[in-house]
C-alpha cells in the first residue's frame, strides 16, 4: 500500500475576538503532537478587538517543505465578510467551510456560499447551533468548526484534546471540558460528512519521537538560541513583532540566573545592552525598525568601542508606524548601513525558524570573536511563523568566544585596541587587573585614548572593518547556501530572509516544469560573501531577486557588490511572497531566454 | 434582467444554458441544494461499474460555469418565495431577488406513508452521495430489495444484475411508474422482468424493515403474511413526488405539482416552472399532467428559457412514453434514454 503524501493548507478566518487565531494555535500543535511537520503564519489586526480580520494558516506535511503553500486546501470562515475575499485562495476541488445558519437575514451578496468558485466545494455547517447544543453556549462556534475539519478529514482526535487540553491548562477544569465537548459534537458532525473534495490526509511519515521535533516561531526559537548561547542580561522595550523575544526572555531568563530589564525605550534598551557588552557579558535586545532607528546612535557607538552584543531586528510594514502587523524586508539598509561615519556591523538574516535559533546562538560568538554589535534580522513573518524543528542533542554554542587578553603585566598600559594580523585586539573586560583602558566614542588609539589623527583614524577604520571578513568563515553557521541545479542554469534566485523559502519552493516547481534552475539563500547580509555570489551569478543566465521591499534593497546591496544588474520582484503587499508569482517570474525569466537563444 | 433558477437538474442546467444564448448579458443565477456542479443522475449505476469518481459524472466542466457566467449557488435550500416583493430567503438567511423565477426542483422519492418510519433502513439512489452509500452497503454478489419497481428502479436493477447481484423486486401497483400498465397486459410485463433475472414478489404488502445485527444481511423485510426476506440493501421505488414546499405560501396555483400552462408559465407572469415539479395543462387530456424523462424534462427546460426571452412556444413531448417488450423478451423504457 502506498502511503499518501500529506501537503495540505487550512486557513482559518474570522474577526478580531472569534478566536481564529486560538484555534489556528490549537490546529498546528495537534498536528505537530500527531507527528506532521507543520508551518504555520497568522495574520491579525493591530486593533485588538472588534474591528480586523485574523487568518490563520496551517501547512501541514509529511514531508521537508519551506514556506507557505500558494493556495489553500480548506477554509474555514469564522466570519464571512472577511473570508470572501479569501475564497479565491482556495484551489479547485478545495473545501470552504462556513456557518450555515447565522443569526440574522443577510443581504444579498454577503453569505459566503455565493462567492465559491464552481470547482470548490461547499460544506456548511450549524456552528453556533452545534456550540449551543454542545456547551450550552454559542462562544465555542470556533472549537466546533475545528472539530468538524478534524473529523472531515479523519484528523487524530486525541491530539486536538491533548492539544486543547494544554491551551487551557492555567483556566478552570470547566473551560477545557466545554472546548473538548464542543470540539467533539463538531468533530462527529465532520466524520458523517460525504467528502466531494479532493483533499487528503494520510499518516505522519514516521513516527516522531515527541523529543526529537518541536514546533515554535521565530522569536521563540531566537530566545532559545539566546538560552543555549548563555545569554547573561537583556534590555528591551516592547514593539510589535518583536516583543514575544523579551516576554519569553522574561520568563526564562530568571530560571537561569540571567537578567532582563524593560528599559523606558529604545535608546535606554540598546544603551544598557552596550554597557552589559562592555562589561563582558552576553547581551542582547530586540526590537523593529522604528525602534532600531533610534537604536542607530549607540551602534556607532559599540561599532567604535568594539564592544560585543547582539540585535535583533524584526522588520514590518513601514515607514514610521506604518503596518505594525504585516511583514515586510524593508529594513536591510538599515541594517547594514543605518547610523553615521563608517560603521560597518555583521548582519545575519536567518530564512527560516531552525535558522533564527542557530543565528541567535553564533550571533553572541561573532559578538564575542569579533568584537561588534551583530544585527540579526527577522521579519514579522518569520517572527511569528511556526514550524515544527529538531535541534541537536548537544548544545553547539560556544560558551566564551572572545580573544582573552594575558594580563601578564599588570603595571604596563593595556592596548585594548592593539593593531593585530587579524584586526581583532585581545580584550579585557573591567575589573581584570591589567586590563584598564579607555573605552570612547571618539577615534582613538591602541591604548583607547582619543586620537584623531589621519594614519590613525585609517588604520583603525581599516581594522574595525577588515576584521568582520573572518565572520564569513564562522564555523557552524551557513553563511549562504546554493540549492537545485548544480552548473550553468537558466535562471537563478538570490534571496534572503524569510522570502527564500518561497524562493526555495517555487525553484523546485521550477524544476518540476522542466526549468534549469538553482537558488541561493545568503545568510549573511554584512560582511557580504561576494565571491560565492559573483560565482552563482556568474552561472545564471538570468537572475531573480525576490523581496518584501519596494527599492529592492538586497538587490541593490548585490548589484553594487557584484556589478551586475539583476531581475528585481519587488512586494510590499504586507504579505509574504506568494511561491506563485516567484514561479511566474522564473518561467518569463526561462521564457526569455528560450526566445533570445531562438533568435539567435 | 436577473434569471433565477431553483433547481441544478437537466430542466434547470439546461434552462441556464438555453437563456445564456438568448441574453448574453443577463444575470443568470442556478441555486441548488446540493454540493456539486451538474452531473448526470442517469448515469449513476455506473457505480457498479467502477465509475466512482462524482467528476466523471459532471455534464459540464467547472470553466463552463465561469466563461458563460452561470452562478451555481450550491448547498443553498430556498425557504420561501415571496412574489410580491420578488425575492427568495435561503436556508442561510441570505435573501435574493429575481426579476425571473423558474422552479425546476424536481422531485423526491415518494414512500408510502406506512413505510415512512423505515427511511433510516432504506437507501436511495437519486444523487451521488447516496448512489455511493448504496454501493459501499452492497457486498459483492449481495441481494437488493427493491420495494415498488418504479422505472428509475428497473433501470438501476439492470446494471445491479448485469453486475451480479440479486434483485427482488417486490411488485405493487407502482411498479412500472410512470408507465401506466393495464391489467390485462401486467402479467406479461412480470414475466418480461422474470426473464430479465429479477425475482418477482407479487401480491404481499412489506408490513415493515428491520434492522439486523451480526452476521448476515443488514436487513429484514417482513410481509404482512408474516413472511420474511433478508436483503443486504432496501430500496424504495414508488415513483417521485414533487418537490415544492417552499412554494406554498408563494400564491401560485399548486395542485400535486406547481401548474402551468403550456408555455411553462405559472399563474404568476414572472415565474415558469419545469421538470418533474410542474403539472402541465394538456389540452388533449384536458387536464394538468406531469411529463417525465429525461428528454421531456430538458425539453421543458428549453421551453421555459425560450419564454422567459420573449418567445411564445408550448411544450410538446418528445417521448413515446409506451412501456415496450422487446423481442428478447425483455423490457425497455423510453424513460431511460438520454442524450
Amino acid at each position: 500500500m502506498t502511503s499518501i503524501h500529506t501537503d495540505v493548507q487550512i486557513g482559518i478566518c474570522g474577526s478580531a475576538g472569534d478566536g481564529t487565531i486560538a484555534v489556528g494555535d490549537i490546529l498546528k500543535r495537534a498536528m505537530a503532537r500527531a507527528g506532521y511537520r507543520v508551518i504555520a503564519f497568522d495574520e491579525y489586526p493591530a486593533e485588538i478587538r472588534g474591528f480586523g480580520k485574523c487568518v490563520a494558516r496551517t501547512r501541514i506535511t509529511t514531508e521537508q517543505v519551506y514556506s507557505m503553500k500558494p493556495s489553500t486546501d480548506v477554509l474555514v470562515s469564522l466570519n464571512d465578510s472577511h473570508a470572501i475575499p479569501h475564497v479565491q485562495e482556495v484551489r479547485d476541488y478545495g473545501a470552504v467551510i462556513y456557518d450555515s445558519a447565522p443569526i440574522s437575514l443577510i443581504e444579498e451578496g454577503w453569505h459566503i456560499s455565493g462567492h465559491l468558485n464552481p470547482g470548490q466545494l461547499p460544506y456548511s455547517l450549524a456552528m453556533r447551533e452545534i456550540s449551543e447544543q454542545a456547551t450550552g453556549a454559542n462562544r465555542s462556534r470556533n472549537i466546533v468548526a475545528l472539530g468538524f475539519v478534524a473529523g472531515l478529514y479523519r484528523l487524530p482526535r486525541q491530539a486536538f484534546i491533548d492539544a486543547i487540553a494544554a491551551k487551557f491548562q492555567t483556566k478552570a477544569a470547566e473551560v477545557t471540558e466545554s472546548n473538548v465537548k464542543a470540539f467533539s459534537a463538531g468533530y462527529d458532525h465532520g466524520a458523517q460528512v460525504y467528502r466531494f473534495d479532493k483533499v487528503e490526509v494520510g499518516p505522519p511519515a514516521r513516527r516522531t519521537r515527541k523529543q526529537d521535533s518541536t514546533m515554535m516561531t521565530g522569536n521563540a526559537a531566537v530566545v532559545r538560541g539566546c538560552l543555549d548561547a548563555g545569554i547573561e542580561t537583556f534590555f528591551g522595550y516592547p514593539i510589535t513583532p518583536a516583543t514575544s523575544i523579551m516576554e519569553r526572555l522574561a520568563v526564562e531568563m530568571p530560571k537561569h540566573g540571567a537578567r532582563l530589564l524593560q528599559t523606558e525605550d529604545e535608546i535606554a534598551a540598546i544603551s544598557a545592552t552596550i554597557g552589559a557588552g562592555f562589561t563582558g557579558a552576553r547581551t542582547a535586545t530586540a526590537t523593529s525598525g522604528p525602534g532600531f532607528a533610534l537604536m542607530s546612535e549607540m551602534m556607532g557607538l559599540g561599532v567604535m568601542a568594539e564592544v560585543p552584543a547582539v540585535v535583533f531586528v524584526s522588520q514590518r510594514g513601514g515607514p514610521s508606524t506604518g503596518m505594525p502587523t504585516k511583514t515586510e524586508q524593508s529594513d536591510l539598509n538599515v541594517a547594514v548601513f543605518g547610523g553615521h561615519g563608517d560603521a560597518k556591523r555583521i548582519v545575519l538574516a536567518p530564512t527560516n525558524v531552525e535558522g533564527c535559533w542557530r543565528c541567535a546562538g553564533r550571533a553572541f560568538e561573532m559578538a564575542e570573536a569579533y568584537q561588534t554589535p551583530v544585527v540579526v534580522l527577522l521579519d514579522l513573518y518569520l517572527s511569528n511563523r511556526y514550524e515544527t524543528v529538531v535541534f541537536p542533542k548537544d548544545n553547539p554554542f560556544i560558551a566564551d568566544a572572545s580573544k582573552r587578553a594575558v594580563l601578564e603585566k599588570p603595571d604596563e598600559p593595556f592596548r585594548r585596541f592593539e593593531l593585530t594580523v587579524d584586526g581583532v585586539s585581545p580584550r579585557a573586560v573591567p575589573g581584570e587587573a591589567g586590563g584598564i583602558h579607555t573605552a570612547t566614542g571618539l577615534e582613538h588609539n591602541e591604548f583607547g585614548r582619543p586620537n584623531d589623527l589621519s594614519d590613525m583614524h585609517h588604520q583603525m577604520t581599516e581594522k574595525r572593518h577588515e576584521k568582520l571578513n573572518a565572520a564569513l568563515k564562522h564555523p557552524g553557521i551557513t553563511i549562504y547556501k546554493r540549492f537545485g541545479d548544480t552548473g550553468e542554469v537558466d535562471v537563478g534566485l538570490l534571496a534572503w530572509g524569510s522570502s527564500f523559502g518561497e524562493a526555495l519552493e517555487a525553484m523546485l516547481l521550477a524544476r518540476a516544469e522542466g526549468i534549469r534552475c538553482a537558488a541561493m539563500k545568503v545568510v549573511m547580509l554584512s560582511p557580504l560573501p561576494v565571491k560565492p555570489i559573483q560565482r552563482f551569478l556568474n552561472d545564471c543566465k538570468e537572475v531573480i531577486v525576490p523581496e518584501l521591499n519596494y527599492e529592492g534593497q538586497f538587490a541593490n546591496l548585490v548589484s553594487g557588490a557584484v556589478g551586475r544588474s539583476v531581475i528585481r520582484l519587488n512586494r510590499v503587499t504586507g504579505k509574504p511572497m506568494a511561491v506563485n508569482e516567484i514561479l511566474d517570474a522564473i518561467r518569463s525569466a526561462a521564457g526569455k531566454r528560450k526566445v533570445r537563444k531562438s533568435a539567435a | 434582467m436577473h434569471h433565477v433558477i431553483i433547481g441544478n437538474g437537466i430542466a434547470g442546467s439546461h434552462a441556464a444554458q438555453v437563456l445564456r444564448e438568448r441574453n448574453p448579458d443577463g444575470k443568470i443565477t442556478i441555486i441548488s441544494a446540493g454540493a456539486l456542479l451538474f452531473y448526470n443522475r442517469y448515469d449513476l449505476p455506473d457505480v457498479f461499474r467502477g465509475r466512482c469518481d462524482w467528476i466523471d459524472y459532471l455534464v459540464h466542466p467547472p470553466a463552463y460555469y465561469k466563461e458563460n457566467k452561470i452562478k451555481l449557488r450550491r448547498k443553498s435550500l430556498v425557504t420561501e418565495v415571496d412574489t410580491n416583493k420578488r425575492t427568495l430567503t435561503l436556508a442561510h438567511r441570505e435573501v435574493m431577488s429575481y426579476d425571473q423565477l423558474l422552479v425546476a426542483t424536481g422531485g423526491a422519492a415518494y414512500v408510502p406513508e406506512r413505510l415512512l418510519e423505515f427511511i433510516p433502513l432504506m437507501h436511495n439512489f437519486n444523487n451521488f452521495r447516496v448512489a455511493m452509500e448504496m454501493r459501499d452497503a452492497l457486498p459483492d454478489g449481495g441481494t437488493v430489495v427493491m420495494l415498488g419497481g418504479d422505472a428509475l428502479g428497473l433501470d438501476l436493477a439492470r446494471t445491479l444484475v448485469e453486475t451480479k447481484h440479486r434483485v427482488v423486486l417486490v411488485a405493487g401497483d407502482r411498479t412500472f411508474w410512470p408507465h401506466e400498465v393495464n391489467p390485462e397486459t401486467r402479467p406479461r410485463y412480470m414475466q418480461a422482468l422474470e426473464k430479465m433475472h429479477f425475482e418477482v414478489i407479487d401480491g404481499k404488502q412489506v408490513d415493515r424493515v428491520e434492522q439486523k445485527n451480526g452476521k448476515g444481511p443488514a436487513r429484514r423485510v417482513v410481509f404482512d403474511d408474516g413472511s420474511d426476506l433478508p436483503a443486504d440493501v432496501v430500496m424504495p421505488f414508488y415513483g417521485l413526488s414533487p418537490s415544492i414546499d417552499f412554494m406554498s405560501n408563494a400564491g401560485i396555483d399548486i395542485e400535486r405539482g406547481v401548474l402551468v400552462n403550456p408555455q411553462l408559465q405559472t399563474t404568476r407572469d414572472d415565474i415558469w416552472a419545469a421538470g418533474d415539479v410542474c403539472q402541465i395543462w394538456s389540452p388533449e387530456h384536458n387536464a394538468y399532467r406531469f411529463f417525465y424523462g429525461w428528454k421531456n424534462v430538458k425539453m421543458m427546460g428549453e421551453v421555459a428559457a425560450r419564454n422567459m426571452t420573449g418567445d411564445d412556444v408550448a411544450f410538446t413531448t418528445a417521448l413515446d412514453e409506451v412501456l415496450q417488450i422487446q423481442p428478447d423478451g425483455t423490457i425497455t423504457s423510453p424513460f431511460w434514454d438520454y442524450d
